[in-house]
């Protein structure tokens, strides 16, 4: 039976074994991921995609480093009860300055891709310090070191916008020199909230896909 | 180190090994246990930066996978790859340095989370320098149990050196490609991918570390100890053989079963969704082996309280496989999604089967590594029960909670309003995570009672040196 | 053995359930009898209960305001929660009865029947909890008395069956493992039927 004798080549020959393995296991991601990692109407900016600004991204980070995606999520599904709560659903235009993704997998608290301008300014500071103190039955974690620790603290944003240049963010000299300027006098939280006001609101029925 | 002969098996390594896997268990359950404490009381992170939620969290699931998973795959490597090669471990010193400098990888990478260097890409969180240093020692465990293998003076490869060959090369592949990044500062990189690219990308990885790592790696496990705990070959030859190519094909795809609905091609999540429920096949064949070899080494079940985990472990991996493929399906993801009906799911998985199998392994191996019996027979029974116990109220508390939410957060009146605020769900939740809180401290505890009697047994003990058996010329090289 | 056996099973499992399981091991009862004498009104319980409580409390999920539901979604679940039991106890014993022979155990198949039922018949009465239909409460009575169950399960299957107890841990062990497939099933298939339409108002 040739399929057997074939197979006892391969489990006599280490070099057979693990190219074998490769080979099996390298087609579906090249399947998958080629198509996808080559089609534009997923990378390419349109008017529904926000470059963050240096705060905005700033605030971003914090978001990163503080774990917030591990229970917000930033997916709208296109399923009517979705819509209704949350506003219009996620489209992938929107994500395409989004280094990484963060769509999340978990929702321990509410969906935020469209936070943006649904409360105010004093609303998320208070919150952020003690959530329970505007939602008494809240169980997300308190972040008061936010309002102590400066924007600049953060990490090096000059840097950072340089770096996400060569990815193709479009940022202009400008842009990268006063990055840093843009920071002073703000602290984490100011940062933090610039971003959660952003969230969601560059898109725009009128233009959508 | 003291000099090993020429035709020993380095064992100690994997007594060492062992040890750390054990260790990192009672951390990592101890971090989960207290974050399903924080879900409750949120208090309970005192205000404190390093034991927020958020930070805690990847802490868990790095210190569960990298830390208790891995050090207990690199130790059932290295003791099985040596004994179906017939040849002590190549290059022993790089396996000691990997040994090592695992363990650093894993505690300075636990500690940068608490720092807060985190990438937010799920089982991908620490940053670029742990990444190269990942690499590094990855690729060094490739070249040791390859270069085993390749040195080898018995002729076939063995099965379960198939899966944990599988594990180490498609890691290898997955890890690489995706934590592709631009440093910015040691702390902070930046992904060469974006948005709905990004998120394929990240699933591709994520559902594979679980498939390559979580499964076939601790299939490897199954096919080499289970046999020699049953004192029986494996049931099917032939059915192994099928099963693990097919396996090893068909896990690849089902990745972007974690974007149904999101805003990602439909073809892609179509696609996912059909290969997962195929993937039911190969991964039940393997259980189905599992069970049928087991079966027949009933009277064992007797004094031997090891082989009650392997068992139950199967079960459970029949059971994690089977719902997997199930959430898969749109219909019922669109409940499941982002509840925590998935992390009901994991805890099957993690709990049920990846523990349950290496504390069978454990207790089978750690005795005859040191030549004398298991310091108490009676605590692993209790261990049993108590894993078993934890494991159920796991489940139970998740599926009630997962449902709930789901369905809750989808119900609209004849109004076509929404029934339900969020809030009020979510607060809803109290009892159900009050019950997983009970079931991680249940399970803790057993796993507490297993490190007091693995070290008990060890305590003043040596590995036993053990020469290479001679290899009958009929399968020699 | 005529109609001894199921008097005896319906009163004696209840407080002595190893009795019961000793006397199962001697008959070999039918499972039509079983059923209709002994298993049926075990499992009419539950819906019952869960009708009487809904109607009364309505669903109680810790979130504000208890939900209540119109008469026709009352019922419909309360006949779905029957059939599925039925069809959850059937499908039980006889898979239980298919796996008997791997484990050397007794292939009577009304004696699996009557197994699974004595070890079903804690969590039927437990349902009582049903007619306060809170979940923490629920949850309170019926967790422990489903690890009460198992244990059933795990040590009746040696006696009634007549196998020996290694054996009879590892046909309880695939039990478990099926028990645990069909309730995840039953998980998935109420999701996909509610996602398209079958139950509740739900906005996919």
């Amino acid at each position: 039976m040739s399929g057997l004798s074939l197979h006892k080549k391969i489990e006599e020959h280490t070099g057979l074994l693990i190219f074998g393995i490769l080979f099996v296991t390298a087609l579906g991601g090249l399947v998958q991921l080629l198509p996808i990692l080559n089609q534009d109407s997923l990378s390419t900016a349109t008017a529904n995609s926000h470059l963050y600004t240096a705060v905005e991204l700033t605030g971003r980070d914090i978001y990163m480093r503080e774990g917030c995606s591990v229970c917000h999520s930033q997916q709208i599904r296109p399923l009517i009860a979705e819509v209704e709560r949350y506003g219009p659903y996620s489209r992938a235009d929107e994500f395409v300055y989004d280094r990484p993704f963060m769509w999340g997998s978990k929702r321990t608290g509410p969906d935020l891709h469209r936070i943006g301008g649904k409360y105010s300014d004093d609303w998320h500071r208070i919150h952020l310090l003690d959530p329970r103190a505007v939602i008494p039955a809240s169980i997300m974690p308190a972040y008061p070191w936010l309002e102590k620790r400066d924007a600049s603290q953060t990490g090096n944003v000059t840097a950072k916008l340089r770096a996400l240049r060569t990815l193709g963010h479009p940022y202009t000299d400008e842009d990268i020199e006063a990055a840093e300027a843009d920071l002073d006098g703000l602290k984490e939280i100011d940062a933090l909230i610039a971003y959660l006001q952003i969230l969601g609101t560059s898109y725009s029925e009128e233009t959508a896909l | 180190m003291e000099a090993v002969s020429e035709n020993t098996y380095h064992d100690r390594i994997v007594i060492r090994l062992i040890q750390f896997s054990v260790l990192w268990a009672v951390a990592g359950m101890l971090a989960g246990v207290y974050i399903s404490a924080e879900l409750i009381w949120p208090g309970l992170d005192f205000g404190q930066f390093w034991l927020s939620f958020g930070r805690l969290r990847p802490l868990h699931t790095n210190g569960i996978i990298f830390g208790f998973g891995v050090s207990a795959l690199m130790a059932t490597a290295f003791y099985s790859v040596q004994r179906t090669s017939h040849v002590p471990l190549f290059a022993p010193k790089l396996a000691w340095f990997i040994c090592y400098g695992w363990q650093i990888i894993v505690l300075l990478g636990g500690l940068s989370l608490l720092a807060g260097w985190n990438t937010t890409k799920e089982y991908a969180e620490l940053e670029w320098p742990f990444d190269i240093a990942i690499a590094v020692l990855w690729v060094s465990f490739g070249i040791v149990f390859f270069g085993t293998i390749a040195t080898r003076k018995i002729k076939p490869i063995y099965i379960s050196n198939w899966f944990y060959g599988a594990l180490i090369i498609v890691i290898a592949m997955l890890h690489i490609v995706n934590n592709l990044a631009i440093p910015v500062t040691i702390d902070k990189s930046y992904s060469i991918y974006a948005g709905a690219q990004d998120a394929v990308v990240q699933w591709w990885y994520g559902h594979n570390a679980v498939g390559f790592l979580l499964t076939g790696g601790f299939l490897g496990m199954v096919y080499y100890f289970l046999p020699k705990h049953a004192e029986r070959p494996i049931w099917s030859y032939r059915l192994s053989v099928v099963a693990f190519w097919a396996f090893a094909y068909t896990y690849i795809w089902a990745g972007p079963h974690h974007l149904h609905y999101n805003s990602v091609p439909e073809w892609v999540q179509s696609l996912a969704m059909v290969m997962s429920v195929v993937l039911l096949a190969p991964s039940w064949a393997t259980m189905i082996n599992g069970i049928m070899t087991v079966s027949s080494a009933w009277e064992k079940l007797r004094t031997d309280p090891a082989l009650k985990f392997i068992v139950l472990s199967l079960a459970f991996y029949g059971l994690a496989t089977f719902e997997g493929p199930m959430m898969s399906i749109r219909s019922v993801n669109v409940v499941s999604h982002f509840t925590d009906w998935t992390i009901g799911h994991v805890h099957s998985g993690a709990l049920g089967w990846n523990a349950m199998i290496t504390y069978g392994t454990f207790y089978f191996m750690v005795p005859r590594l040191v030549g004398r019996e298991l310091h108490s027979v009676r605590l692993a029974n209790i261990h049993f029960a108590l894993a078993l116990a934890g494991t159920l109220l796991y489940i139970v508390a998740m599926w009630a909670a997962g449902v709930s939410q789901g369905l809750l957060w989808l119900s609209v009146d004849q109004l076509g309003e929404l029934s339900f605020g969020f809030r009020d769900i979510m607060a809803s939740m109290t009892p159900y995570y009050l019950l997983r809180l009970v079931a991680g401290l249940i399970f803790l505890t057993g796993t507490f009672l297993m490190t007091y009697n693995l070290f008990m047994t060890l305590k003043g003990q040596h590995a036993t040196k053990v020469t290479v058996p001679a290899v009958n010329p009929a399968y020699g090289v | 053995m005529g109609s001894g056996i199921y008097s005896f099973l319906l009163l004696k499992a209840f407080y002595k359930p190893f009795e019961a399981f000793t006397e199962l091991a001697k008959v070999d009862p039918s499972p039509i009898s079983i059923i209709f004498r002994y298993s049926l009104w075990l499992m009419l319980l539950p819906p019952v209960f869960s009708l009487i409580g809904a109607a009364n409390f309505g669903w109680r999920l810790g979130a504000n305001e208890p939900l209540m539901m119109g008469p026709n979604s009352l019922i419909l679940i309360s006949v779905g929660y029957f059939f599925v039991l039925l069809f959850g106890l059937v499908t039980t014993a006889i898979i239980s009865c298919w796996m008997a022979g791997t484990y050397g155990a007794s292939e009577s198949l009304g004696r699996h029947f009557a197994l699974i039922t004595i070890v079903a018949q804690p969590l039927a009465i437990a349902s009582i909890a049903h007619l306060f239909p809170d979940v923490l409460v629920n949850v309170l009575i019926l967790i422990p008395t489903l690890i009460w169950s198992m244990y059933l399960l795990y040590k009746g299957i040696p006696i009634a069956l007549d196998t020996p107890p290694e054996r009879g841990m590892l046909m309880a062990s695939s039990l478990v493992g099926w028990l645990l497939v069909a309730a995840v099933s039953l998980l998935g298939i109420s999701m996909a039927l509610w996602t398209m339409g079958v139950g509740p108002l739900l906005g996919v």
